[in-house]
């Protein structure tokens, strides 16, 4: 099997939030270092090669829009 | 490690780093995912979303005034059966997360049972609470939550100006218990003109009491902040025009710290002007503008579904009215917050706080008292 590569890594979003009532996202990594992004999505592409590919996911298909779109 | 197969990959749920992650097909593929019909249809179908706000309960003994809910004191706890119902029904849409919210969830004495109910659907549970009436007993059943946040507008009076009662001391007394119970925890800071001033020291704060997170909020008229005094709340234009450069100094003073800033959905409008240029960033690192009925999600404490926590039921229109249609940060902020633009304009047009849209609705508005008619001469 192949290995997940930086480049098929389109989106990461980080952290899970814990607010109730509107949506979060982490908005620090925007203002730091712009090396700080492509290190993450490194780190996320090795993380997802180091895990067990067994989806536990019960829900086999869906169909969200593209989050680059 | 919780998937969702996509038209165009997947969704990838991480716990290590704590990441939700869309990978293209290679990429699923690689990690043993196959889209099968998924991939290869060409028929359109509905969005689900990824994450769903679920009141557990309309009861909350404080009564802020800017309760999105118009939670009470004599509010009820949504029946078990019913919540783990709906747990049923998020996990067979292939939701990721689910943030319990009320009401004060912590009035539920059954609050740990219902997060391991979640985890056993394979939801992430998280937590949003004042933090009035945590004990230590409670602090330690909050543990089965992958996270939780204390609302914490800011110290002593402060807390008491946006909120109208004297919160503050029960919200870091919460902090200090959720740090000795060792549970991970974040604070949600409501930005309103008097809350603003002092958010890097209300920040801070948060930081020496042990929160890892902040989540900042955009005050929102709901509920019962749906009332003329919302204007008299909200961030002045001078404070909005502020924002960003308050915000970029947090975050690089708080990163090293490995202490996190998050902004909510409806405050991408707000920060159009620093972030126009980076809209292909944003997308990248999934800031979400508002998502409200697409990545969004709500289920009110009487079990009505709604696009987010604070709209009523039914669709959010998106339309692609001027100055948003030619904007290049629209596909991020989705016309901004529309809880804002139906009290304010009366329907889900641009969001009217968004500086951009302030501005070219003031040009607009000369244009109009001069005759100019189509730009033309």
């Amino acid at each position: 099997m192949s290995k997940v590569e930086r480049r098929n890594v389109r989106v990461v979003r980080e952290g899970h939030g814990a607010n109730c009532s509107s949506i979060g996202s982490v908005i620090d990594t925007l203002f730091v270092a712009q090396v700080a992004a492509g290190a993450l999505f490194a780190i996320v592409a090795a993380s997802l090669n180091a895990q067990d590919a067994s989806p536990d996911s019960d829900s086999d298909a869906h169909k969200s829009t593209d989050p680059l779109e | 490690m919780r998937t969702r197969v996509e038209p165009w990959g997947a969704w990838v749920r991480l716990d290590a780093p704590p990441a939700l992650v869309a990978l293209d097909h290679e990429g699923a593929r690689a990690i043993g995912l196959e889209g099968g019909d998924v991939w290869t249809s060409t028929t359109p179908a509905p969005s689900e979303p990824l994450e769903a706000h679920v009141a557990v309960t309309s009861q909350c003994g404080v009564g802020c005034d800017g309760c999105y809910l118009d939670a009470r004191p004599d509010g009820a706890h949504v029946p078990r059966e019913r919540l783990e119902k709906t747990f049923d029904d998020l996990a067979r849409r292939g939701v990721f997360t689910v943030a319990f919210g009320g009401g004060e969830p912590l009035m539920r004495p059954d609050l740990g049972e219902l997060a391991a109910s979640a985890r056993e659907r394979g939801l992430l549970p998280l937590v949003t609470t004042s933090g009035i009436g945590m004990t230590p007993d409670k602090a330690r059943a909050l543990r089965a939550f992958a996270q939780v946040n204390v609302s914490y507008d800011g110290e002593g009076e402060v807390y008491t100006a946006v909120r109208s009662f004297a919160g503050a001391p029960a919200a870091e007394r919460a902090m200090r218990l959720l740090h000795d119970a060792g549970v991970p925890f974040g604070v949600n800071v409501v930005l309103t003109r008097d809350s603003f001033p002092s958010l890097e020291q209300t920040i801070r704060r948060a930081y020496d009491l042990g929160a890892r997170e902040a989540q900042l909020l955009r005050y929102k008229p709901a509920g019962r902040a749906a009332k003329l005094d919302y204007v008299s709340k909200r961030l002045t234009r001078e404070q909005v025009a502020l924002l960003g450069d308050v915000v970029r100094r947090i975050s690089c003073e708080m990163h090293p710290l490995g202490f996190r800033i998050r902004i909510d959905c409806a405050m991408v409008a707000l920060l159009s002007d620093v972030l126009y240029e980076r809209a292909a960033e944003l997308a990248a690192l999934g800031v979400f503008g508002c998502e409200a009925g697409a990545a969004l999600s709500a289920v009110r404490a009487d079990g009505r579904a709604a696009p987010c926590s604070f709209l009523d039921p039914g669709d959010v229109v998106r339309g692609k009215e001027a100055p948003c249609d030619t904007c290049a940060l629209r596909k991020v902020c989705r016309g901004g917050c529309k809880a804002v633009s139906r009290f304010v304009d009366g329907h889900d047009g641009p969001d009217p706080e968004c500086p951009r849209v302030v501005r070219a609705r003031s040009v607009m508005a000369v244009d109009g008292r001069r005759g100019v008619r189509g730009g033309g001469c």
